[in-house]
């Protein structure tokens, strides 16, 4: 287990604070810091996930801390604990983290498979969650969209509600469709709620759903049947490696259909790994980093990573044209953090009952990944439809690149 | 002959192929230590790593291979040295199993800090994904053949090698009874090193040849493909080149054939199930002859 505590990132983000303006150090020992904490997948095969919420989050606490810190205080990520997307290791993470009473507030592990496995016990305990990636809806909401959300649980990441009334909204321009996906949770929830959202929208439609083990390295049988089926369009509900696979299978095996990924689909092992392949593929993602000019807050947020980490695989080598996948991998946590700081300030305290009052209360907060942020009491998720564009993957200047439809 | 048919057989050969490269690299050393080496799946994603890696430092492509290719054949010479060897110093002692799974994990944990957990990108060898010959009006993708090919060749030449040459026979004599082999002056131990060098190799070959399909690689890459691998061996009879071959290919064949004509979910299971049927009716698999210990 790979742990960055105090001495890690709380130094960085408390020297980044010295850097730019006046800060007394007396004073904010004496007063302590303000500690937040998650497990994440920092390691292991999805790092692309939990490593951008980090960097995510290290760059909210930087900046808060630039300018002076929240209740004049300054701001720590006092437990930042690796889980390598494992469930029984995120149990044990925030297990560790919920037994740190002066952590303030928390974030969600970077998937469904480990936000569902520790969210009754922070529920249990009280202190506010604020999730950035899974996409499964009943970490927010156990018993229906319908039904009141957990207290304590609030959500920026796109949901698979959400994405799937998105993506019907163009599969439904589609007669045959055919909808492969992962054979977790969330590919299981997200090609369900797909389903049920074209049938709404054209109750003709006929859906073939196939399923596959995340890392398969042939997807022979699962396309084969959906040509079968005589499918117009394909979507493709899991990660971006395993759409590389699926991509570059359909080109082995000749199958030309307008083709579809979610969100966590379209990032940067689906472009490493399928390279020109990609090119007319339609996807679902957060619509501010297409926009241009990009809302301030995005651009302050885009600016800020580039400052610290260049022009990486996370941003992708266009200075001027972030990856859209930034928003998912690392503006979700940025976005997470700010909102938790934000409501800490709003509170003016950092009692969990108080946190939660000002989230709840929480009215367009603007964020990175998503424009304008509110919750309520009974609505605790930030995404909206309106939130998510649909974008097709071109060829510019010898660069593959995603520009949005709408 | 049918579209559909058509494309699940091709695929099923092809990745049944590599199962059984896969097989024989494992029954290459269960030949000469009846030992296997459980870390076959992290010498096949190190290979096509180290390839990836050394090809970005501007090496050309065949001999970024070569450059992998010799690395993984070292690290053939460790895994025995240092897995199995002390493990089987104990009569009868499975330590084996647990020290080169280990010796996977860590490889895996060095690729890891070393290239970095993400998936990256595996440059096409030969062919591309695009490219195809038509065989009797079917699409035939040339990835996929070359993988059938080079997976067919290379058992066929380590069968030649075994049967028709002086060393093929000192292996054959090694795995019958190593004491008496030494008596007769045959090198075991360089036999044995030997053994898992060509195993470690052909885990290569077969990282490099699955990954040009997939098109990318990451640290985790090669684990199940060595489940796999060991299915196919079980159900070919362990310890026979003809029955890894037509292990895998039955495993290939009828994971494809049954997730095409009957469910996708049931793909990965059936390989699991013909394991488990063979195991009961005939334990010694398909080619395998039934052991006798000596009184």
């Amino acid at each position: 287990m790979t742990t960055i505590t105090r001495r890690g990132l709380g130094a960085l983000s408390v020297a980044g604070a010295g850097l730019a303006g006046p800060w007394h150090p007396a004073r904010a020992q004496a007063a302590g810091t303000i500690k937040l904490g998650f497990t994440t997948a920092l390691t292991g095969p999805f790092n692309e996930f939990g490593e951008g919420i980090r960097r995510g989050a290290e760059l909210a606490v930087g900046e808060a801390n630039r300018q002076g810190g929240i209740l004049g205080r300054q701001v720590e990520l006092a437990e930042v604990l690796d889980d390598q997307l494992v469930p029984d290791r995120a149990v044990q993470n925030m297990r560790r983290i919920l037994d740190n009473q002066e952590i303030a507030g928390l974030m969600c592990p970077s998937g469904s498979g480990p936000s569902l496995a520790i969210v009754d016990m922070v529920v249990a305990d009280g202190r506010p969650i604020i999730n950035p990636q899974a996409q499964t809806p009943s970490i927010i909401y156990p018993d229906g969209a319908d039904k009141p959300p957990r207290p304590n649980v609030f959500s920026v990441a796109i949901s698979n509600t959400v994405e799937a009334e998105k993506l019907a909204i163009v599969l439904a321009g589609y007669r045959r469709i055919g909808i492969v996906h992962e054979s977790t949770g969330y590919g299981v929830t997200g090609a369900e709620l797909v389903k049920q959202a074209v049938l709404a929208q054209r109750p003709d439609a006929r859906l073939t759903m196939e399923s596959y083990n995340q890392r398969a390295q042939d997807m022979t049988a699962q396309l084969v049947r959906v040509q079968r089926a005589r499918a117009e369009a394909m979507l493709v509900i899991g990660l971006g490696a395993d759409f590389a696979v699926i991509r570059r299978n359909m080109s082995r095996l000749n199958i030309n259909l307008a083709l579809f990924g979610t969100s966590g689909a379209v990032t940067v092992p689906y472009l490493a790994g399928a390279g020109d392949l990609v090119v007319g593929t339609k996807a679902a993602s957060y619509i501010v980093l297409g926009r241009r000019p990009m809302p301030a807050a995005t651009r302050t947020f885009v600016d800020l990573y580039r400052a610290a980490y260049g022009t990486d695989r996370w941003y992708g080598p266009d200075a001027a044209n972030p990856l859209i996948s930034l928003a998912n991998t690392v503006g979700s946590g940025y976005d997470c953090i700010g909102l938790m700081m934000d409501a800490i300030r709003r509170a003016g305290s950092t009692e969990k009952g108080a946190i939660i009052g000002a989230l709840n209360a929480t009215k367009d907060y603007p964020g990175a990944s998503v424009a304008s942020i509110s919750f309520t009491p009974q609505q605790h998720t930030a995404l909206r439809p309106e939130d998510l564009g649909i974008y097709q993957m071109l060829k510019r200047d010898d660069r593959v690149v995603l520009e949005l439809l709408e | 002959m049918d579209d559909f048919f058509f494309s699940l057989v091709l695929a099923g050969i092809s990745v049944g192929a590599v199962y059984a490269l896969v097989a024989l690299g494992l029954n290459l050393t269960f030949w000469t230590t009846r030992a296997l080496n459980f870390g076959q799946g992290s010498l096949m994603m190190l290979c096509a790593m180290l390839t990836v890696h050394l090809a970005a430092q501007g090496l050309a492509l065949l001999l970024a291979v070569l450059g992998a290719l010799f690395i993984i054949g070292g690290l053939g010479i460790f895994i025995e040295r240092f897995a199995v060897r002390p493990a089987l110093k104990g009569a009868g002692s499975m330590g084996w199993v647990v020290s080169t799974l280990g010796f996977g994990i860590f490889l895996q944990g060095v690729a890891a800090k070393w290239f970095g957990a993400q998936a990256v990108a595996f440059p096409d060898i030969l062919f591309s994904a695009q490219d195809y010959v038509s065989v009797f009006g079917q699409y035939v993708s040339l990835q996929y053949l070359v993988v059938l090919l080079v997976a067919v060749a290379l058992i066929l030449l380590l069968e030649l090698f075994v049967r028709k040459t002086v060393w093929g026979q000192a292996v054959h004599a090694v795995s019958l009874d190593p004491e008496l082999a030494g008596v007769q002056g045959i090198p075991v131990r360089r036999i044995i090193l030997g053994s898992f060098i060509a195993s470690s190799l052909l885990a290569g070959v077969a990282g490099l040849l699955i990954a040009q399909i997939g098109g990318t690689v990451d640290p985790a890459f090669g684990f199940d493909l060595v489940l796999l691998g060991f299915v196919a061996a079980v159900f070919g009879g362990m310890g026979s080149s003809v029955g890894a071959l037509v292990g895998g290919l039955v495993v290939g064949l009828t994971s494809k054939l049954v997730g095409g004509y009957i469910s996708t979910a049931a793909e990965h299971a059936i390989a699991f199930a013909l394991l488990m049927a063979m195991l009961a009716l005939r334990p010694q698999g398909l080619f395998g002859r039934i052991e006798v210990s000596k009184a």
